[in-house]
């Protein structure tokens, strides 16, 4: 089991203040929506919690597997062996890697078969392009090939980057699908929204509202609705 | 009438000037295609190679010495390529690419420097290749000849196998394409690059072992070394081991033709094709995959 946390994070880039004075908590077992308008900070946050940036103010942890890391000053590829995925924004397959390859990538040696038996359940479309190059993939496709390389570690917690933007309704169904699977089978999800609050329903419970890089919202999902504060900030209602 | 034995020698010649230009672009190439750094002192690493070679072939007679020669500059070559990786290049990684040529710049007249000091700068040669020759016809073929062209074949098969069939091949292809990606999926991305730096210049080592005891070591030689390079890989594409190999043999092919027909134009034949290429296929014969990766 693993859990993250951040406390009064400040991320400057180029000279503008995109996080400033962060504070979240994931705790083991429990789901999280981070919502918040385009250009909020949604993907900063995300990526300054794997450690990929580094905060000029405040403290990111990491505890998991008996240890504790110092997301500020560990580099990030040891949080994934702490157990935790991530699907980024974008997709980001390799593109002259195979889906196969993608996984083997990120498991960090030959996929074992009943773990690709298990991804197979999950998510059953990647059978149909396992072999198939990232780069000769439609969005969708790479979108479940995005989802698989998180799980291929067996992680207990996963962070999704806007993992539903631009889909076609057939595949953010088979990608929301996927994701209560996920969470059924005991794993957290941590989750960015840029629109609306109902497709993350079931997936996450609780949500914090990110606005121009401050968190003005945090609390259970459907309460971020009926949050006056949040409705104006995040919808302009 | 052209002589049956003639034609075996000089083909043999030119695929033992291909192979040692294999080894060297490819290393360049390599190094290139994963870290975005166009490494200039990859031709001082090729002469450090030849040096190594001379040193240990001049120390201990006979022939297993040319063999712990080859080793010897390939892995002393890959440290030094681990020195200046870790110490220097790290610090460059995406920076503006005039710091980056600038670094390695400095870095050839510094090793230029360290070579001089060591050996002096007169020319150092053998005065016999190792494993004697073959005679074909009138003709004679040395056998080190032979072993150098099975070294680079070698060397390409490998390269090949690392990058297509093992996990840590396609480790470094991920991190060359989104190295935070791949990173936060789990991959020790600085190992990576690593890696990447000290195979490449254990290639030039080898290359420059291998070159040494034929085309003799001499301060400076890195340099002819490095400009053929880039029109091999500008030729093959940026990147491409394939296009490194199908570069090296269009140039040692090229240049060991002309010198016997048309020596005049040996040189300016190859930046000739090179220009050709450019203008038909800027990205080289097997380049074309640098677009969709930026
Ligand atoms: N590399 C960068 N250089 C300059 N500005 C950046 C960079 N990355 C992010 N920003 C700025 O930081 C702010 C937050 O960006 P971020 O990508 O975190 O937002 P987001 O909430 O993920 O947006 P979206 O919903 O569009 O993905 C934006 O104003 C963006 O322009
Ligand atoms: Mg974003």
């Amino acid at each position: 089991m693993v859990e993250v946390s951040m406390e009064d994070v400040w991320v400057e880039i180029g000279g503008v203040e995109v996080l400033r004075g962060v504070t979240i908590k994931v705790e083991e077992g429990a789901s999280y929506a981070i919502v918040g308008r385009n250009g909020a900070g949604k993907t900063t946050l995300l990526r300054t919690l794997l450690g990929i940036l580094k905060p000029s103010r405040g403290r990111v942890t990491a505890r998991g597997r008996g240890r504790i890391l110092d997301m500020t000053r560990t580099p990030p590829h040891k949080l994934a062996e702490l157990g935790v995925g991530y699907v980024p924004q974008g997709r980001m397959i390799f593109p002259d890697l195979t889906a196969l390859e993608n996984l083997e990538v990120a498991y960090g040696g030959p996929v074992p078969g009943d773990t690709l038996e298990w991804i197979y359940t999950i998510l059953p479309e990647l059978k149909r392009f396992i072999d198939r190059k990232g780069m000769y993939m439609s969005g969708g496709e790479q979108q479940i090939v995005a989802v698989a390389r998180a799980l291929v570690r067996r992680p207990s917690l996963i962070v999704l980057d806007e993992p539903l933007e631009g889909l076609a309704p057939r595949v953010v169904k088979s990608i929301l699908d996927a994701l209560r699977e996920i969470k059924a089978s005991g794993v957290s999800i941590l989750i960015t929204e840029s629109g609306t609050i109902s497709r993350v329903r079931g997936i996450a419970e609780n949500a914090y509202g990110l606005d121009r890089g401050e968190i003005i919202y945090s609390g259970d999902l459907d309460g971020l609705e009926r949050d006056p504060e949040a409705r104006r900030r995040i919808w302009g209602l | 009438m052209v002589d049956a034995g003639f034609l075996v020698a000089q083909l043999v010649n030119a695929l033992f000037y291909s192979s040692i230009l294999f080894m060297i672009a490819s290393g360049l190439s390599l190094i290139f295609g994963i870290t975005r750094i166009l490494n200039l002192a990859h031709g001082a690493f090729y002469m450090l190679g030849a040096y190594i070679m001379y040193t240990v072939m001049t120390a201990l007679p006979g022939g297993a010495s040319a063999v712990l020669g080859i080793l010897a500059a390939g892995a002393l070559v890959a440290l030094i390529g681990l020195l200046v990786e870790a110490g220097l290049l790290r610090r460059v990684y995406g920076k503006p690419e005039e710091v980056q040529l600038l670094l390695t710049f400095a870095l050839i007249l510094v090793l230029d420097d360290l070579a001089k000091m060591i050996w002096g700068p007169e020319y150092k040669s053998l005065t016999t290749l190792p494993w004697g020759s073959l005679a074909v016809g009138d003709y004679t073929i040395p056998v080190y000849h032979l072993v150098a062209i099975a070294v680079a074949l070698a060397s390409a098969v490998g390269l090949w196998l690392l990058f297509s069939r093992t996990t840590l091949g396609k480790k470094i292809r991920a991190s060359a394409s989104y190295p935070e990606v791949a990173e936060a999926l789990g991959v020790d991305t600085r190992r990576m690059f690593m890696a990447t730096f000290m195979l490449g210049s254990a290639l030039a080592g080898a290359s420059g072992a291998l070159a040494g005891p034929v085309l003799t070591a001499y301060p400076g030689m890195g340099t002819e070394a490095i400009v053929l390079s880039f029109a091999i890989i500008v030729i093959g594409g940026m990147g491409s081991i394939l296009g490194a190999l199908a570069g090296a043999l269009i140039v040692g092919f090229t240049r060991t033709v002309m010198a016997v027909v048309y020596p005049v134009l040996e040189v300016a034949l190859i930046y000739i094709v090179m220009a050709i290429v450019l203008l038909v296929k800027p990205t080289g014969l097997f380049g074309g995959r640098e677009v969709e990766r930026r």
